[in-house]
């Protein structure tokens, strides 16, 4: 088979998804080198520049306490990808793992699952979230467990939907008929076809989590000040908009990147996994 | 048979007549606005939420917010630029001997709902009650050596005190602990005032509505007996963010408030058009303070690194924006008291904080430090981080929002008080040295002494203190007391700071000499 029918050459070929990858090895290469690619230290205080417009001595200004914007976003740039891809995974490998039982489980248990996937996505994210920063310490840890509570029940509930279609489909039927075990039908036949949509959704939810990140830590209820997540930042742009607005503006350009990143490579893995979508193009 | 089309909504309206329904709108959209720019309506920032009617609970200003539009006193504070204070409720009041103060009430002054006349029994019930045990009254230190209220007659009595007592004439008379409440209608409601809104006030205006969290709608108080209020209605909105503040009062939303020191420069260089600013030295005082009695900090010179790791003036420079100096202590410039400077001295000297850690044996020390969720102090304490770490200290941060913050250090609130480390904090304060040192005797750890600094030194000097009418006297021993905190290495003076006040020209605002506003005096302009 040619690289151009893999699904790396059909993504591509997708001029969203060549943006989309742009922009994701972008962040992710800003992550793994923010200590290179910083030009200060993104701790330094230089309360001499504070409030400093974007120049070629600080890229895009500085803060209240003069420290270099643009080395306090590459930074968080490592807190927004570790807090993204942890909680996706964690959250995801639940989803999966339920959502198979679920699929695969007697009635009384499906229904039981079915009933905390619902009870979970019902509960307001950020509302969990204030509930749980005043019963645990803040940090990263807390940030990572509201995600994962709030979230796992979606993939659970995709898992088993996908489950129970494939569960008594014919291909699925017929190898049972052949004696093939449980195990062979879960992981060979089951687990590939459920991956596709499950991709997709962890796709979409990285950027939803980075959101809920800053979101918590502009609440106050993130990560402790100092750390130079996006959140903080938006935060310190928020309380010192009078006196500056590129702090604000600074802080929400990669969030609205990385959404449109993470986005956009999940529409562009939707067109290519979707059998229905492939068909229709 | 024909087939009638059915009529689409609004088919029959015209183009003049949606133009004229339009105009209509934006005429009724108006109305409130119309109604709040002719000056019948006050909106005055709370930078926190009072915590009820009842004196017993009072904690600090913002209950004096509340209570001076609702209640009365015997004498209140002047508003202006000097210390002083005017006639109440009192028509005379006398200090007869050092242990007695007689009062004479004015005739006809009335409680509202039908509660009657003010009489001495309601100052006397008012003032006592704050010494029963069982109370638990907060501001009962507010009272020092008061033991109780004689009435002589329905209008007349004798306030008696144990011993001397500087700051009655200063603190326990205008201030919260001097607030007036109807006797019959608490008594009737249990003892204490517990219902959402006060069963009877006295004061210029009257609760209507206390919307949780967000604000208090007060309206003028037909049966107030003094001059009647400018402002038909005063709702005191809870705008905990002085960023947040500064906007509402751009957006209209507040007429009055306070706001943070970063403004201060920008808005004298770019006053906004229908506002005023004043700023004025204020009598807060914010310090870091570190429990001396954590297991961490038993070693004194650990403490001491500490306090050498913190440089002031960086702080002031990050967090005060250079509008506020370094503080000397809780005393303020101009009080009894205040001191020329302190021990260790405001810059940081991170090579005598080492040299104190390496001597207690100490190469890297890791400590944390609870904030109030205000930019002021969390930059504070992101000063502090990024400082400390030069003399190989690890300062962790934990934000809290007030609720949470304020109760960290309460012997009743749960065992948190017990492994509190580093807090920065800021009191209100009256302009006399006992409301300061009054809240860091022993009896006061697990209440609102966090450091749990105990010093028998201290305490027997505070005591003395109020009692002591010589000024100069007066004046040793509260420096005395502020070298035995600083000596604790439990505390880091930071600053007094000042009191910025923005405000919509439409009104005058009346404010004690440190800035703060007093509501029920305010005025149209």
């Amino acid at each position: 088979m040619s690289f151009r029918h893999t699904l790396a050459g059909r993504l591509m070929a997708d001029p969203m998804a060549v943006v989309a990858l742009i922009i994701i090895t972008a962040l992710v290469a800003i992550a793994v080198f923010a200590d290179v690619i910083s030009p200060h230290d993104h701790t330094a205080m230089n309360l001499a520049d504070r409030f400093a417009p974007p120049s070629s001595t600080y890229w895009l200004g500085t803060d209240n306490l003069g420290r270099d914007t643009f080395s306090r976003l590459a930074q968080g740039s490592r807190i927004a990808l570790y807090v993204a891809l942890t909680a996706v995974t964690i959250s995801g490998l639940i989803g999966l793992v339920l959502g198979m039982i679920a699929g695969f489980g007697p009635r009384w248990l499906d229904n039981l699952l079915l009933f905390i996937f619902d009870t979970l996505r019902a509960y307001p994210t950020i509302i969990l979230a204030l509930a749980l920063a005043a019963l645990m310490p803040r940090g990263l840890s807390t940030v990572i467990i509201v995600v994962v509570i709030t979230s796992f029940a979606e993939y659970g509930r995709v898992v088993r939907t996908q489950t129970l279609s494939l569960k008594n489909a014919e291909f699925i039927l017929a190898e049972r008929a052949m004696g093939a075990s449980f195990g062979r039908i879960v992981f060979h036949h089951v687990l590939p076809n459920v991956l596709g949509p499950f991709f997709i959704l962890a796709a979409m939810n990285l950027p939803v989590v980075i959101t809920i990140e800053a979101g918590m830590s502009f609440l106050g209820i993130g990560v402790p000040p100092g750390t130079p997540s996006w959140g903080a930042t938006l935060k310190d742009g928020f309380d010192y908009i009078r006196n500056t607005p590129w702090i604000i503006i600074a802080g929400g350009l990669p969030l609205i990147l990385v959404t449109l990143g993470f986005t956009f490579l999940g529409e562009a893995l939707r067109d290519q996994l979707d059998p229905k979508l492939r068909k229709s193009r | 048979m024909t087939k009638t089309r059915p009529s689409a909504p609004f088919s029959n309206v015209t183009r003049r007549q949606l133009m004229a329904g339009a105009a209509a709108l934006s005429v009724g959209a108006m109305i409130p606005v119309a109604a709040w720019a002719d000056g019948s309506r006050l909106n005055v920032r709370a930078y926190l939420e009072p915590d009820d009617y009842d004196p017993l609970d009072a904690s600090g200003f913002l209950e004096e917010l509340l209570y001076g539009c609702i209640y009365r006193k015997l004498i209140q504070y002047v508003p202006g630029e000097e210390w002083d204070w005017q006639l109440d409720l009192a028509e005379s009041i006398e200090q007869t001997s050092p242990t007695t103060i007689e009062f004479r009430l004015k005739e006809g002054q009335m409680w509202s709902d039908g509660y009657g006349e003010i009489t001495a029994e309601d100052v006397k019930f008012s003032m006592d009650r704050h010494m029963v045990e069982e109370n638990n009254s907060r501001i009962k230190p507010d009272l020092g050596s008061f033991t109780h209220v004689e009435v002589t007659g329905t209008y007349s009595g004798i306030i008696h005190l144990d011993r001397p007592f500087a700051p009655l004439w200063t603190i326990a008379l205008p201030y919260l602990a001097g607030t007036v409440i109807c006797k019959e209608a608490v008594e009737a409601a249990g003892g204490k005032i517990t219902t959402a809104v006060p069963p009877a006030v006295s004061g210029p205006y009257r609760v209507v509505e206390h919307r949780l969290g967000e604000r208090w709608v007060l309206e003028r108080n037909p049966e107030f007996s003094g001059t009647p209020a400018d402002f038909e209605r005063v709702d005191l909105i809870v705008v905990v963010d002085d960023s947040a503040a500064e906007i509402a009062k751009d957006a209209g939303d507040v007429d009055f408030t306070s706001i943070g020191a970063g403004s201060v420069q920008r808005l004298r260089d770019n006053p906004p058009a229908g506002s005023r600013m004043t700023v004025h030295p204020a009598l807060f005082y914010h310090w870091v303070g570190l429990n001396v009695q954590h297991p961490k900090f038993e070693d004194e010179r650990v403490r001491q690194a500490i306090m050498h790791a913190i440089d002031v003036p960086s702080i002031m420079q990050a967090a005060f924006f250079d509008v506020a100096e370094p503080s000397t202590g809780i005393i303020a410039p101009g009080l009894i008291g205040h001191r020329p400077e302190t021990l260790i001295p405001p810059q940081a000297d991170f090579a005598r904080a080492r040299e104190l850690l390496d001597e207690a044996g100490i190469d890297r020390l890791e400590i944390n430090i609870d904030v109030l969720n205000n930019v002021t102090h969390t930059t504070a304490a992101q000063v502090m981080q990024a400082m400390m770490a030069q003399a190989g200290i690890d300062l962790n941060i934990s934000v809290h929002e007030s609720g949470s913050f304020w109760s960290l250090g309460v012997a009743a609130d749960g065992d948190r008080w017990q492994d509190l480390e580093l807090t920065i904090k800021r009191f209100s304060m009256t302009p006399d040295p006992y409301y300061a040192t009054a809240w860091f005797v022993s009896d006061q750890i697990g209440d609102w002494n966090w450091e749990q600094f105990s010093s028998e030194e201290f305490d027997r000097l505070h005591d003395e203190a109020l009692s002591e009418t010589d000024p100069d006297l007066r004046d040793e021993m509260y420096r005395r007391m502020q070298d035995l905190m600083e000596e604790s290495g439990g505390y880091r003076f930071l600053t007094h700071g000042v009191t910025a006040n923005l405000f919509a020209d439409s009104i005058a605002p009346a404010t004690r000499p440190d800035g703060l506003p007093l509501v029920q005096f305010f005025r149209r302009a």
